[in-house]
Order: structure tokens, then C-alpha cells, then sequence
């Protein structure tokens, strides 16, 4: 009798301690609106077809990263040894973004680029989307390192911001990546306002001269000098830049088929799937649902409109010292901001609306892939400073 | 004979396997902090103040420090073995451990038998091996519970600090101000940061954008050179004719291509059926064929003429 008594107390004592695991128990309000926040990702993946391929892993990730448990157990993200910290250590340690540029490069046609290097510009012009989001960041008090963080969701290149804010302010990581890719998938929402506004009628239907046929010479010699010449001005630049370039010398050389194959599809994949996840886990209700991260939203928006107004706006007056026939469309100006190639559909979208056939795609790629080399120089350089 | 060969390969490849595996996780050791003179600073669990030196693991996996040696005597590397039976020698990654230079080893793990003054003023850290030297450092003389620390913590310089950070980073307080911070001082607005990032970033394109276009008049040379080689007026008329077609002409003719070479159609030959479908036989399809090739040489009658 006392044996099956004290064979009770031990089963109730054991249930007890379990249901204490149970997420049930662990549970906290931030963890369901945390949940909900997945959720909402994955619906604007799957019904709004709003960057599924990273908003799926991101929305799922967060709720891996809000699941409650009962920590010292290696369950979550940030528990040493649990197999989430491990995958996560490539987001820590900036390692995904550059291979995430690897097959950037490798899936990148610079030829628009190539064939009117001029329009490199409007890619450096945009990058001021960067420096006014710090400059507001510092004014509202975040922290020079924080402020530089935030203020790459303007490059509009989610890799890109992941790699700042893994250096300058890992806790920020999960607002910054979150806000950058919820603003790239937001592109075709927040630009055209901001170019129709700042264009007039006569400016958009501007007709754009064909772009030239570029040889493979030209295509080869790209990405060999574009290395040589960019990371010899920043250095701090080179594990983005170098693997971009390396990327896409393997896609133009034509004998390395196999290899840019490789780095534009399976392993761009792979490593998709793996920050996108893991940056979704470590958003956590603490971290995630705080004050900042509000701040972080309302500046990654303006860094966004910023961004792709002073595109437009540089074009405008680069217009000013080009002859006629040689005019750029200021529609493409918007393109300057890096979101490839959302920003660059964007343009042909809004030009197709004041002229059915004049088609602006090709010429918006050039500022558009141009946006990436800026963006990521200007990453550099708010390393060289804040770091 | 053999199989003795493949147990000592064996053996030697796991010993040398463990041995480099332990080697590089020792590695990630450091010295990082080391305080010679305690009258108000960190407590052992004694209740007891003495001297301390905090080793951290610089590396991303838990390291176990037993089996180290610490030393405050060159010529004795050997001086203090860690105990290997403690599991706090485990260092987990990126976390510290302080040591009591106290010279009362019966106290336990953590407390040395050896101590650290004026006259000793030296101390290092010791591989298993005892010989193997991974890191050490010689204290300058310092006012009491003034520490000695890396800066930045675990890798950088070693500088005196005016607060201790036991068993913590070392960028904690000492005043450590961050290059970011430095540069806010001189430009609280951001005006100046945003004056330099976009002129560089402008002269980074600009020059690029300058290159290419000296690269593209260079490398489209030769093929007007060729092109004036044949004949002139022709190539005009070719080179005209091509500037004239638009480069939507040229999207739609790759897409068209794109979409005949990966073979998207719209309806498909074959027919889903839950029927048997019957399939005469055909040498081609055989196994007895396909399977059971015998290597036969190949003979080339070769054509004359």
C-alpha cells in the first residue's frame, strides 16, 4: 500500500516536471504575438507571393524562435551546442551573406550595367537612403554602431544588412534583417508614390537609347576589375565584394558552368533556407518586441523612400549636363536602391503605366545591380568607421 | 601481419586525431585578465582576497582547461596541474575562468599553490604536454585591485584598467570607448559620416563607370578593325539594321528559346492511365542486352580515299 502510495507521488512528481517542460507552461504573451508575426510572414509569402523565398524561412523561423521551453536544455537558438546556435553561428559570424553573394554574383547580368556604365551613378546616389537613415537613427538616440546597422536596411540588401548588423549590433539583428526584407518585399508599395511625385509627365516618358551588345571580353574583365578597384578603396568591403565578383566571373567565364551553376542554385538555396531560418529564430519577444525595434521599422520605411527619392532625383539633374537623345528616364533612379531586380520592375511597371511600349527593364537593371556594388561599399565604409 | 599494421595505423591516426583535436581546442585559451594586488575586489568562495588570473575561451566550443598547466616560474611550466576529474575546468565558449593565485591548492580547482606579488609578477598557461607554451604575460606593478586586461577582450593589448571584470569581458567598463563612439564625438549628426560614405562611394562608381567605358572602346576595337577589314558599306547597313531592332525583340526571341529548350508545354504527350498499358518487346529496352555485353573489339574499316 505505502509502495503504490510512493509510486503515485513519484508519477505525479514526474508529470508535474513534464507539464513544467511543456511549452504550455512556459508560455508568455510575447510568444504569441511573436507566433502571430510568423504567421502573418507566411501568409504574405504564400497568399501575397511577397518574397516567398525568404519570407517563408524567416516566418517559420520565428516560430521555431518563439516556441517556450525551459531553458539550459540545448533546445533554443541562443543555448550553446543546441543545433539551432550551431546554424546559427554562420549569422553570428557574417558567413551566410557572402555566400548568399557568391550566387548573387553568379546570377547577375551586368551587361545593362556595362553597356551605359553611366548609370553606375544613379546606384552610388541611391546609397544616400544609408547615411540619412543613420543620421536620423542618431538623432533619435541609438548608438553610432546601432545607428550604422540600421541604417543599411536603406541598401536595400537584406545579405548585406545581416553581415552590419552581425558586427556593429547583434542584438538589432532580427529587427534589421526583418525590416529589410519586409521593406524589399514592399518595393512595388512604397516606391511609385515617391516617383510619381517627383517626376513630371513629360520626364517619364523619356525614351531610353537601346542598350549595346557587350562582348564576353568586356563581361570577363568586369568583375576582375570592378574587385580590384572597389576593395582596393575599402577593404572592409571584400568578403561581400570578393565573393559577388568571384561569383560572376564564374557565370562569364563560361568554363566554370558547373561551378556558377552550383553557386546560383543548390548553394544559394541552401544557405537561403539556413539564414533565413535562423535569423526568423532569433527574433525573440524580448528582443524583438521592444521599443527599438518600433524605431527600427519607421527608419528602415524612411530609409527605403529616402533611398529611392535621391535615385530619382540624382537622374533629374544628371539630365541636366546630357544631351537630348541621351536623356535617362527618372524612373529608373528609383532602381539606384539594391532590392534586385524587385526596384527595377518597379520602373518598367510605372513606365508601362504612361507609355505601353516603352519598356524600361533593361535600362533599370543597370542602376539596379549598380546599387549592389554601392550598397556594399557603403557597408565597408560604416564598418572602417564604426567597428 | 597485416591486420597488426591496420591496428597500429589505426591507433596512431585516433591518438594523433585526439591529440590535434585537443591541441587546437587548448589554443583558444587566453590570459585575459590578471589582478596582482586584491584589498577590495573579487571574493573566493573562502571568503578569502587574493590575487586572480581569469583565463577565457576565445573559440565557439567548450574547451577543457584540465590537465594545463599555470605557472608563475618559467623554468617550471609544470608548477600547477589543473585536476582533470573537476568538470568546471570545462570552459564553455567565449566564457571565463578564475584562478586564485592564493598558494592554498587544498581549497581546490581554482586556487593555485603558488601566489603572485611583487617579486612574481609573471604568469603563463601551459598545454597538457607541459611544454607547449599558449599563452603568458608579465604584470607591471599596479596599485591595488587594479587589473591588468586584454583589450579588446581576449585578443587585444594588454593595458592596465582601473575596474576589474572577473569572470566577464574586459570591454565591460576601463573606459574602453569604440571607434564609433570616438567618431561621434567629432560628428554627433552624422553629416560628416554621410559627406565622407557618399563621396567615396561616388568616387568608387565613378572611377569604375571611367574604366568601363575605356575598356569598352578597348575591347569592341578589334572587332572594328574586323568589321572595316570586309566590306564597309555592308556592316554599315548590318550595324544599323541591329541598333534599330529593339531589345525587346532580343527578350522575346531568348524567352521563346528558354522555353523550347526546357521543353514547357503546354499539353503533354503522355496520358495518365490506370490501364495496362502492354509494351512489345524491343531488344533496345532489354536487360538480357543491356546487362550482358561482352567487350568486343571494335573494328574501323576505314575508306580509302
Amino acid at each position: 500500500m505505502e509502495q503504490s502510495g510512493s509510486f503515485f507521488s513519484f508519477l505525479i512528481d514526474n508529470l508535474t516536471q513534464f507539464l513544467s517542460f511543456t511549452g504550455f507552461a512556459n508560455f508568455t504573451v510575447g510568444h504569441g504575438i511573436m507566433i502571430l508575426i510568423g504567421l502573418i510572414f507566411i501568409y504574405l509569402a504564400i497568399a501575397k507571393e511577397f518574397e516567398p523565398m525568404l519570407l517563408v524561412p524567416i516566418g517559420f523561423g520565428i516560430i521555431v524562435g518563439n516556441i517556450p521551453f525551459t531553458p539550459g536544455y540545448q533546445i533554443g537558438v541562443y543555448e550553446s551546442g543546441s543545433v539551432l546556435n550551431y546554424l546559427y553561428f554562420g549569422v553570428l559570424k557574417g558567413i551566410y551573406p557572402p555566400l548568399i553573394f557568391l550566387g548573387i554574383g553568379a546570377m547577375t547580368d551586368f551587361s545593362a550595367l556595362i553597356s551605359n556604365p553611366k548609370l553606375m551613378l544613379i546606384g552610388a546616389a541611391a546609397q544616400f537612403g544609408i547615411f540619412g537613415a543613420y543620421m536620423l537613427a542618431l538623432l533619435l538616440g541609438f548608438s553610432p554602431q546601432e545607428a550604422g546597422a540600421i541604417g543599411i536596411i536603406g541598401g536595400a540588401d537584406g545579405p548585406t544588412a545581416i553581415f552590419i548588423s552581425s558586427k556593429l549590433a547583434p542584438d538589432l539583428m532580427g529587427a534589421i534583417a526583418i525590416s529589410a526584407y519586409s521593406y524589399m518585399a514592399l518595393v512595388p508599395v512604397i516606391q511609385p508614390p515617391v516617383m510619381k511625385l517627383l517626376t513630371t509627365k513629360k520626364e517619364r516618358l523619356v525614351r531610353m537609347k537601346p542598350p549595346r551588345q557587350v562582348s564576353k571580353l568586356e563581361k570577363i574583365i568586369f568583375p576582375i576589375l570592378g574587385l580590384l578597384l572597389t576593395t582596393f578603396i575599402v577593404p572592409s568591403g571584400l568578403p561581400l565584394l570578393g565573393m559577388l565578383f568571384f561569383g560572376n566571373l564564374l557565370k562569364e567565364s563560361t568554363v566554370t558552368k558547373r561551378l556558377a551553376d552550383t553557386a546560383k542554385g543548390p548553394l544559394v538555396d541552401i544557405v537561403t533556407i539556413l539564414i533565413g531560418l535562423t535569423v526568423g529564430a532569433s527574433t525573440q519577444s524580448t528582443t524583438f518586441l521592444t521599443p527599438k525595434s518600433v524605431g527600427i521599422f519607421v527608419l528602415g520605411a524612411t530609409s527605403f523612400v529616402i533611398a529611392s527619392a535621391t535615385g530619382v532625383i540624382f537622374v533629374k539633374i544628371l539630365n541636366l549636363f546630357l544631351s537630348e537623345g541621351n536623356k535617362i528616364n527618372p524612373l529608373i533612379g528609383n532602381a539606384g536602391v539594391s532590392a534586385v531586380p524587385d526596384s527595377a520592375r518597379v520602373s518598367q511597371v510605372v513606365g508601362l503605366e504612361y507609355d505601353k511600349s516603352n519598356y524600361l527593364l533593361m535600362h533599370a537593371m543597370g542602376p539596379n545591380v549598380a546599387g549592389v556594388i554601392g550598397s556594399t561599399v557603403a557597408a565597408g565604409i560604416l564598418l572602417s568607421f564604426l567597428a | 601481419m597485416m591486420r597488426m599494421k591496420r591496428l597500429i595505423l589505426a591507433t596512431v591516426l585516433v591518438v594523433f586525431g585526439f591529440v590535434s583535436v585537443n591541441a587546437q581546442s587548448v589554443f583558444d585559451l587566453r590570459i585575459n585578465e590578471v589582478m596582482l594586488f586584491n584589498r577590495t575586489s573579487y571574493i573566493d568562495s573562502y571568503g578569502e582576497r587574493s590575487a586572480w588570473i581569469e583565463i577565457v575561451n576565445t573559440g565557439y566550443n567548450s574547451v577543457n582547461v584540465a590537465g594545463c598547466f599555470l605557472t608563475n616560474d618559467i623554468s617550471n611550466p609544470m608548477k600547477y596541474r589543473i585536476p582533470s576529474a573537476d568538470p568546471i575546468a570545462l570552459i564553455p565558449q567565449q566564457q571565463y575562468l578564475v584562478f586564485f593565485a592564493n598558494g592554498k591548492s587544498v581549497h581546490g580547482t581554482l586556487h593555485l599553490n603558488f601566489t603572485l606579488d611583487s617579486a612574481n609578477r609573471f604568469i603563463a598557461l601551459f598545454a597538457p604536454d607541459g611544454r607547449t607554451l599558449i599563452d603568458s604575460t608579465t604584470l607591471p606593478i599596479m596599485d591595488a585591485d587594479k587589473s591588468f586586461v586584454r583589450m579588446p577582450n581576449g585578443k587585444g593589448e594588454w593595458q592596465i584598467s582601473e575596474l576589474a571584470t572577473p569572470n566577464s569581458t574586459n570591454e565591460l567598463f576601463a573606459g574602453h570607448v569604440t571607434a564609433g563612439e570616438k567618431f561621434v564625438k567629432f560628428d554627433p549628426y552624422g553629416f560628416i559620416m554621410a559627406l565622407t560614405a557618399m563621396t567615396v562611394v561616388f568616387t568608387a562608381l565613378l572611377v569604375l563607370y571611367r574604366l568601363f567605358k575605356l575598356t569598352a572602346r578597348v575591347a569592341q576595337k578589334p572587332i572594328r578593325i574586323q568589321f572595316r577589314k570586309s566590306k564597309q558599306a555592308k556592316v554599315d547597313v548590318v550595324e544599323k539594321k541591329m541598333e534599330e531592332i529593339p531589345g525587346e525583340v532580343f527578350a522575346a526571341i531568348s524567352a521563346a528559346l528558354y522555353f523550347y529548350e526546357t521543353e514547357k508545354h503546354d499539353q503533354e504527350s503522355t496520358v495518365l492511365t490506370i490501364e495496362r498499358v502492354s509494351r512489345r518487346y524491343s531488344p533496345w529496352s532489354s536487360k538480357l542486352y543491356s546487362l550482358q555485353q561482352t567487350p568486343n573489339r571494335i573494328v574501323v574499316h576505314r575508306k580509302l580515299n
